[in-house]
This record gives C-alpha cells, sequence and structure tokens, in this order.
C-alpha cells in the first residue's frame, strides 16, 4: 500500500491526540495547521518502529508553522519534519 | 553528578557490560575502540566550512547543494553515508530576508557523519526548549543580532533529515580564494548561531 | 506520549552557554558509550528508535539528573535486559 504525499503548499493539521508510547510529533506542534514545505523522502514511522513493528514506509514532510500558531506569539516559523501519519490534511 | 568516584565506577560498569557482550559473541574484540578511532577521523566542521566555500564561488554548486545536497557532496569529495545508515542533508541558505537556525527539540539530531559530534549546548535543554520559542533571544546570548526585517526560521530536526545552514558571503572577502574563505566558516554558522 | 525529553517551547529554563574549546568527549567511557551504541545498533540488538524511547522512559528524577551519555548508557543497559541479553546483576555497577 503505497500513501499518495500531500503536495507542496498543502495546508494541514497535525494530529491532537498524545500518542501511546514514543512519538516525534513534539507536543508544541500537535493540533496545528501549517503548510508542507516538500516531501523529504519515505520511512517507517519511527512511532512504530519503537515499539519493534515492521511497517511499510509512508511520506515523511518539511511542515512550516507560524510562531504565533505554535505558541501565541513571534514573528518567527519553525518548520518541523512530520510523517504523513501525524496529519490530518488538507486543512 | 560528575565527580572522580563516579566517573570511575560508571567507567568500570561500561568496560563490563563491553567485556560481556564479547563474551557472548555480540561484540568483536576491538570493535569498540575500532570505532572510536574512525568516529575520530570522521566527520568535522571543516567539512561544512568546505561545502560552504565552495557554494559561495560556484552558484551552480549552490543550486545543486540546496536543491539535492546529498547529490552535491560528492562534488567536494563529502557524503552522508559515514553514520549508521545515510541521512538526507537538507541545506537551508541564509539570505537578506531569511536567517535559519537549527535544533533538535526531541534529542539531538545532528550531521554527525559530515560535522562531527554536537557541541553540548546544542544538546541542551536550554537551547532545545527555548530556540524554537524565542530564537532572538537565544541568538543574542549567542552575541548575534538579526536584523529585525531579516525573518528568522527554525528548522526542527524531529524525522529522518539533518540540517545544515548556508551562511551568507561575508563583505570585504572578494580576495580570498576558496581555503581562505573556508578559514571564515565555524561551527555555529553551520548551526545557525552564528552569522558566520 | 508527552515525555520529559519533549522540551521544545518550555519555559524555565536558564541561558545557553557555551562550552570553550569543548572536546568530542569529556570522558574515555563516553566514547565508549557512543561506540558501543552504535555497534549495538548496527549489529541489530535494537533500533534508533527503541534506544530514543528506552532513554525517555527513564524515570524523570534519574533522567534530570543524569549527563547526555550516563542517559545513553542507562538505555543501553535498559534495552539489553528487556531484549534477554545480559541481566540487571551482570550490569549492575
Amino acid at each position: 500500500m503505497t500513501t499518495t504525499p500531500f503536495a507542496p503548499g498543502t495546508r494541514v493539521r497535525t494530529r491532537t491526540a498524545d500518542p501511546d508510547g514514543h512519538t516525534r510529533l513534539p507536543r508544541y506542534a500537535r493540533g496545528v495547521t501549517g503548510t508542507v514545505l516538500e516531501v523529504a523522502g519515505h520511512h517507517p514511522l519511527a512511532d512504530d518502529r519503537a515499539r519493534g513493528l515492521d511497517v511499510p514506509a509512508q511520506p515523511v514532510y518539511h511542515v512550516r508553522f507560524r510562531a504565533a500558531d505554535l505558541f501565541g506569539s513571534g514573528e518567527h516559523t519553525v518548520t518541523v519534519e512530520l510523517w504523513h501519519d501525524h496529519l490530518e490534511g488538507p486543512a | 553528578m560528575s565527580g572522580e568516584h563516579h566517573s570511575s565506577t560508571i567507567s568500570a560498569q561500561v568496560r563490563r557490560v563491553e567485556a560481556l557482550l564479547e563474551e557472548r559473541g555480540l561484540l568483536a574484540p576491538g570493535e569498540v575502540d575500532q570505532r572510536i578511532d574512525e568516529f575520530a577521523a570522521g566527520g568535522t566542521p571543516a567539512n561544512g566550512a568546505r561545502v560552504v566555500a565552495r557554494a559561495w564561488v560556484d552558484p551552480g554548486f549552490r543550486d545543486r547543494l540546496l536543491a539535492d545536497a546529498n547529490a552535491a557532496l560528492p562534488e567536494v569529495g563529502l557524503s552522508m553515508a559515514g553514520g549508521l545508515q545515510e541521512q538526507r542533508l537538507k541545506v537551508v541558505a541564509n539570505t537578506a530576508d531569511v536567517h535559519n537556525v537549527l535544533v533538535c527539540t526531541l534529542c539531538s539530531c545532528y550531521p554527525i557523519a559530515l560535522l562531527g559530534p554536537s557541541p553540548s549546548w546544542y544538546k541542551s535543554e536550554a537551547y532545545r526548549s527555548r530556540v524554537v520559542r524565542d530564537p532572538r533571544s537565544v541568538l543574542a546570548e549567542f552575541g548575534v543580532t538579526v536584523p529585525e526585517a531579516t525573518g528568522i526560521a527554525v528548522w526542527d530536526a524531529s524525522a529522518e533529515s539533518r540540517y545544515m545552514v548556508l551562511p551568507r558571503r561575508p563583505q570585504g572577502t572578494d580576495d580570498l580564494d576558496e581555503a581562505g574563505l573556508t578559514a571564515l566558516v565555524t561551527r555555529r554558522g553551520l548551526i545557525g548561531t552564528a552569522l558566520v | 506520549m508527552s515525555r520529559i525529553n519533549d522540551v521544545g517551547g518550555m519555559t524555565g529554563f536558564p541561558p545557553v552557554v557555551e562550552e570553550p574549546d569543548e572536546p568530542r568527549f569529556h570522558e574515555d567511557w563516553e566514547a565508549h558509550v557512543f561506540a558501543l551504541n552504535g555497534a549495538l545498533i548496527k549489529r541489530g540488538v535494537y533500533n534508533l528508535d527503541e534506544f530514543r524511547d528506552a532513554q525517555e522512559r527513564l524515570p524523570v528524577a534519574e533522567f534530570l539528573g543524569s549527563s547526555y551519555y550516563e542517559r545513553w548508557f542507562a538505555a543501553i543497559t535498559t534495552l539489553l535486559a528487556e531484549k534477554g541479553v545480559l541481566t540487571p546483576e551482570e550490569m549492575a555497577p
């Protein structure tokens, strides 16, 4: 099964759930809308690999957020690298 | 936390675990020492400085580096293959409009294969917690002031890519050759906590 | 889960301090821990994500009271015990 990647420019929203166990979706970037900059390859979800699961690769993205959307203030941007499963979209 | 007694205790404990793993056939004799030697001979910030200097003097290389750093690195005799596995490198260029800063908020991801081990401050909770939220204050602690008109882009290395900053070429360096330019570039410049 | 490692955006941490002329490793055993971890991952005893997870699962007080490579070694011994490679007694200080 292959996942069709979100195209650059797509607005996506990160998941809000606090997953059980290891995750590479940082707490500060949950439940926030950002923009896909580019696809950064395909990899098995680290959250699953940490449980010893052998899972298929999925798209990984650079997703850019406005600091004001993350923290309520700030003029800068923060770009986080996230797996497809970390995202709900298009937002 | 530290102290000589603690240090000798953990040192002995590490050696014992190594010896037990050798007994069980999970480590070859001398394997750890060999890996330490290889690591010491591996990545260093001088590699990043060479990449930056080449990008400053060769616009074609700069374009290729920003488009696909892994494909461009062999042009200067480097690669990202020195670690546990080859990692994707993303080079982000500073311009008049944007200054880039790198961090790994979840742990300490860093392009070790290219630049060698990261400095302790990069791994500190102080840096990792604060630079995503208030980068200008953190930059000020390094003595760096970015003009208000220049935006700040923070990159959190939260997955498989590793990053390197391509600083702006300082003014007044027209007379320097590639080696001279290489000498200007610092490790902090490659992370974004220095201008060069 | 939101664990103690996940500090991005948290307030309360002090200014960033740079150590001048910092060595690659401050003590010999740190280099051994670094190399040991690479060897065990390369051999498939555990993977890098399990290694990160094992650090994040350390008791919070132990995590905060440990240096960078002390956390690494604690994660290594945790995983070696969980995988049944060595017993905690064999690895005890």
